[in-house]
């Protein structure tokens, strides 16, 4: 993973506190889940290399992940969601796709084309899913087109993905990169792997016919102002999309889970969520790169969630769900706002220590 | 080491100072973006120009925060103040978090500043400091006051604060009140640019005003077509005007009679100055014990001030009444000093010398007559109306108990109107002593006069050279401490006359002299000598071996009593000279500055 460099034991200092916090916070939530219940399961629509298609997704409860019980990631409230005391066994995993399948049928007429599954963790880690549940899931959504599984880059593994396009079905690997710059993503998001092992896991899933990676961004993590999000985004997905094997982008604007470090500095007045203009001028500015670029904002125009003005937050979105679906930048010549003016003043103007400008 | 700030005043927390770049700024002060200069044309006002370009100063050089790149070394040069890259933390950010991300600032010879937090902050050697997560701050007066004067007093005095992206024309007097000395036009744009039309006394919706209640060149146009850019421009102007006012307060001594009245258009300002009262300590620090400038006493908030809460601590607690003759209270004169006034000249003619006259006033609570001359007795204005506040009662009462406790009269006559009746039957009661009533319907009247001097009638007159010696020792004791009049001048003759009094020993040396604008006693050489050997508090200072004249600068200073406020006497002491004078800084900037005058030497003497 991580290089030796002479920031080695900076980055741990910083790890360690980020740790630290994030235990502490985390312990607040005395929650627990029923390991035969998946986290959540819902359908939707998704832009993939074979056009448009319907979606199962699937957030698996496989007792979550093993960073965010060390600490995890500052952005991030779903390990609140896992089981208690750990791993989740076979026979449960099975029963929570059931659920997900009864689920399906009886909200929607056909079968999803595309299955998506999230664990809050790595679907890969055999630690988290046993290799017998993988073989079972591979088999149960044989019949799909497309199946989506999240992990992160170190189990990305060609023979695990050939176990899926044996079904026949195109297989991409959700990573969750949130960003192409190391340094933002060990001390803004506190996570541990670099974009090198980003790349290697690219290599890994082309290796196999019909599998792919799908990286995942966070735009805004904690600490950065809205102008260096904004770059930090134009970068990333430049970087992501040069990297043969990844053909997607899904960048996503920060949002603020109840149990994280981001919650904190939110209620201190020490953050805000991105705006929805600094989303679509990402998706703008990188409108002519060779792969697809999606956000899909969650909560957006609320005060937790990405936001404008209130004004126009339905229009911005709607904007960005065209431009989901057709990847076409004019879509954000339809939409305006006198609120343009104040994102553009907190863009050119706000620093990390003058941050937020604006709510 | 501080070379590219200093501070030329000081009026409670609040500084002028000089921000000193190729071309100086003098701060407070409204900066920006180097780079946010003029536009092409120089002249600030073309249309793609900044809203403060031509009105904030193009001074700070920011190469980005180390969050998302690894920072370069920094560059910088003389004619900006450049922010050493680093991790800001936003408000809220864990403690555990700052730790371990905390910047390690090099060493720069151009002119720099450190990005800082409430929790962090620590002096790191640079001219300016720069806070970070002050929108946390802003708004909620107890995070902003602790945080001010947590970072106030960790960085050096002589550098200056940067709060960065909360300054509003309301804001910006109370901000600068509590120590603040640059402030940046962000917020007043965003502000303009939702369509937020600000003032010093709140802001409005662009949308609901009619007419633009301002004269700034922005506002000088057809209202309907006066749209959010022009109001970031107004919002800027209005901004930098603010901070005009702020700067002549200053100047004046006088910021804080301008607060209690501005912060009154927003609950956190109030509040914020009403905290920074009640965090006495701090402000105690950096007021300085006398000025030309008059106090307005016109709210309620003015019994709170440093200067009147020192005086009647002073007169509490260090005074001492020489007098064996019966006290008569009477209420202050509007004219000062008390003296001169009619209703006070009638008075005397009714005491002639038989009784000690203490003046009772709202809001500096009780004057004794050798007192009177004394800063602030004379130095105020208030707004008489007859009519007390509880508060009011409340804060003389207590005044004139911890006198009444401190002092012993055979006697007490109270020669007041009805409307100080409730404060003196306080007294009375809480101490169970009785007072003597000469007052019929108002204290001038010939009844009352006639009652006042046939109550006083057996008493025996005190002569001048008894009163002038008590009013040499009373102030003594007010402006150097418990018993230094007695300590300071056991034999002593006095030259001269009201008012200004001359100390001699009894061998014919001069000692001292009151000082004519501010009653206050300032040493010669041979006084400040037996300061140093009596048992009074003294207040020193060690300097390097050099002969001092004119003024001492603060690197010239070794060390320097904690206690030394500006305005103070200061003996001067090092292996080359011995000197006495007036501090111009407080004896803890002395200590730690490295720039500044910080004293006026008076006399001096070679050491060999
Ligand atoms: S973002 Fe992913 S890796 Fe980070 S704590 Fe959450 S689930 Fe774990
Ligand atoms: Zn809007
Ligand atoms: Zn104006």
């Amino acid at each position: 993973m991580s290089q030796p460099s002479p920031e080695v034991y900076e980055e741990g200092k910083g790890m360690d506190a980020h740790n630290k916090v994030m235990r502490e916070v985390r312990s607040r939530n005395d929650a627990s889940y029923d390991p035969r219940e998946p986290t959540r399961v819902w359908l939707d629509e998704d832009n993939t290399p074979d056009w448009f298609v319907t979606s199962l997704t699937i957030i698996l409860n496989t007792g979550g992940c093993r960073w965010a019980r060390a600490g995890g990631c500052t952005m991030c409230g779903y390990v609140a969601e896992s089981v208690d005391g750990g791993s989740v066994a076979h026979e449960d995993l099975m029963a929570q796709i059931d659920a997900c399948l009864d689920h399906e049928a009886e909200n929607a007429d056909d079968p999803a084309q595309q299955i998506k599954i999230y664990t809050s963790g790595s679907f890969l880690d055999e630690r988290e899913v046993p290799a017998e549940t993988r073989q079972a899931i591979a088999e149960t959504f044989g019949d799909r087109d497309r199946i989506v599984v999240e992990s992160l880059p170190d189990f990305v593994d060609r023979e695990k993905i050939r176990e899926f396009t044996e079904q026949g079905l195109q297989t991409d690997v959700a990573i969750g990169l949130e960003t192409a710059t190391d340094r933002v993503r060990r001390d803004c998001v506190n996570k541990y792997f670099d974009f090198a092992d980003f790349e290697a896991a690219c290599a890994e899933a082309s290796a196999v016919d019909g599998g792919a990676i799908k990286a995942y961004l966070l735009m805004k993590p904690p600490f950065l102002s809205e102008g260096e999000a904004v770059e930090d985004m134009k970068r990333s997905v430049r970087r992501c999309l040069d990297v043969e094997g990844c053909h997607t982008v899904s960048m996503n604007p920060c949002n603020v889970q109840n149990y994280t470090m981001v919650e904190d500095l939110y209620h201190d007045g020490g953050y805000r969520p991105p705006w929805l203009w600094s989303v679509a001028e990402v998706l703008e500015d990188t409108a002519d790169v060779d792969g697809i670029v999606v956000s899909d904002p969650v909560g957006h125009g609320s005060d937790r969630g990405p936001h404008n003005c209130g004004d126009c937050d339905d229009r911005v979105q709607r904007a960005i769900k065209d431009f989901d679906e057709r990847q076409d930048p004019s879509v954000f010549d339809q939409v305006s706002c006198e609120c343009e003016r104040t994102w553009e003043a907190v863009v050119e103007r706000e620093r990390s220590y003058s941050l937020p400008l604006a709510r | 080491m501080t070379d590219y700030f200093e501070v030329h005043e000081r009026d409670g927390a609040a500084r002028l100072a000089e921000l000193r770049l190729d071309s100086p700024v003098t701060t407070p002060a409204l900066v920006t973006d180097a780079d946010r200069a003029d536009d092409a044309d120089g002249a600030g006002q073309g249309p793609d120009a900044a809203p403060e370009a031509g009105v904030a100063h193009p001074v700070l050089s920011d190469p980005g925060s180390g969050w998302a790149t690894e920072p370069d070394a920094p560059e910088g040069d003389d004619s900006r103040l450049t922010i050493l890259p680093a991790r800001g933390f936003p408000a809220g950010t864990p403690d555990e978090v700052q730790d371990a991300f905390e910047p390690e600032y090099p060493d720069v010879d151009f002119p720099s500043a450190a990005v800082v937090s409430a929790t962090t902050a620590t002096d790191h050697g640079t001219d300016a400091y720069v806070l970070s997560g002050a929108h946390g701050l802003a708004g909620h007066a107890r995070a902003f006051v602790d945080a001010m004067i947590g970072v106030r007093e960790a960085i050096p005095p002589d550098t200056a604060l940067y709060l960065p992206g909360v300054a509003t024309p309301a804001n910006v007097a109370t901000l600068v009140y509590a120590g603040v000395d640059l402030v940046d036009a962000d917020r007043a744009v965003v502000r303009g640019t939702q369509g937020r039309y600000l003032t010093v006394d709140g802001h409005q919706f662009l949308e609901d005003l009619d007419e633009l209640p301002c004269a700034c060149p922005a506002c000088q146009q057809p209202r309907e077509e006066f749209d959010r850019e022009d109001c970031a421009r107004h919002n800027v102007n209005a901004l930098a005007a603010a901070l005009k006012t702020v700067r002549r307060r200053i100047r004046d001594g006088r910021l804080r009679d301008y607060i209690e009245g501005q912060a009154r258009h927003e609950q956190w300002l109030t509040a914020t100055f009403r905290r920074l009262d009640q965090q006495y300590a701090y402000l105690e620090e950096r007021t300085p014990i006398l000025r030309q400038a008059e106090i307005t006493a016109a709210t309620e908030d003015t019994i709170r001030r440093v200067e009147i809460q020192r005086f009647a601590e002073r007169v509490t607690s260090r005074y001492r009444n020489r007098f064996d003759n019966p006290l008569v209270l009477v209420p202050c004169s509007a004219r000062k000093p008390y003296t001169d006034s009619q209703s006070h000249g009638q008075y005397h003619d009714a005491v002639q010398w038989r009784a000690h006259k203490v003046s009772m006033t709202s809001p500096i609570g009780v004057v004794p007559q050798e007192l009177e001359l004394t800063y602030p007795a004379q130095h105020y204005d208030s707004v008489v109306t007859g009519r007390w506040s509880a508060n009011e009662i409340e804060f003389v009462a207590n005044v004139l108990e911890r006198y009444l406790e401190r002092t012993d009269y055979p006697r007490v006559i109270a020669h007041v109107p009805e409307d100080y009746r409730p404060i003196c039957e306080r007294v009375e009661e809480s101490l169970g002593t009785e007072f003597t009533y000469t007052v019929e319907d108002h204290p001038t009247t010939t009844d009352s006069l006639g009652n006042l001097a046939s109550e006083l009638s057996g008493e025996l007159k005190y002569g001048k050279r008894e009163r002038q010696h008590n009013t040499v020792r009373a102030i003594a004791d007010y402006q150097f401490g418990d018993g230094a009049g007695d300590a300071l001048f056991d034999d002593l003759t006095i030259r001269g006359s009201q008012p200004g009094l001359q100390a001699h020993d009894g061998d014919g040396n001069q000692l001292a002299v009151v000082v004519r604008p501010y009653g206050t006693l300032a040493f010669t050489l041979a006084g400040a000598r037996r300061w140093v050997e009596s048992d009074a508090p003294t207040k020193r200072v060690e300097i390097d071996d050099f002969v001092p004249h004119g003024s001492v600068l603060a690197p010239g200073i070794v060390d320097a009593d904690e206690s030394i406020r500006v305005g103070d006497e200061v003996v001067f002491e090092g292996p080359s000279a011995f000197a006495v004078g007036r501090a111009e800084m407080t004896g803890p900037e002395m200590a730690r500055s490295s720039r500044g005058i910080a004293a006026h030497i008076r006399h001096v003497d070679e050491r060999d």
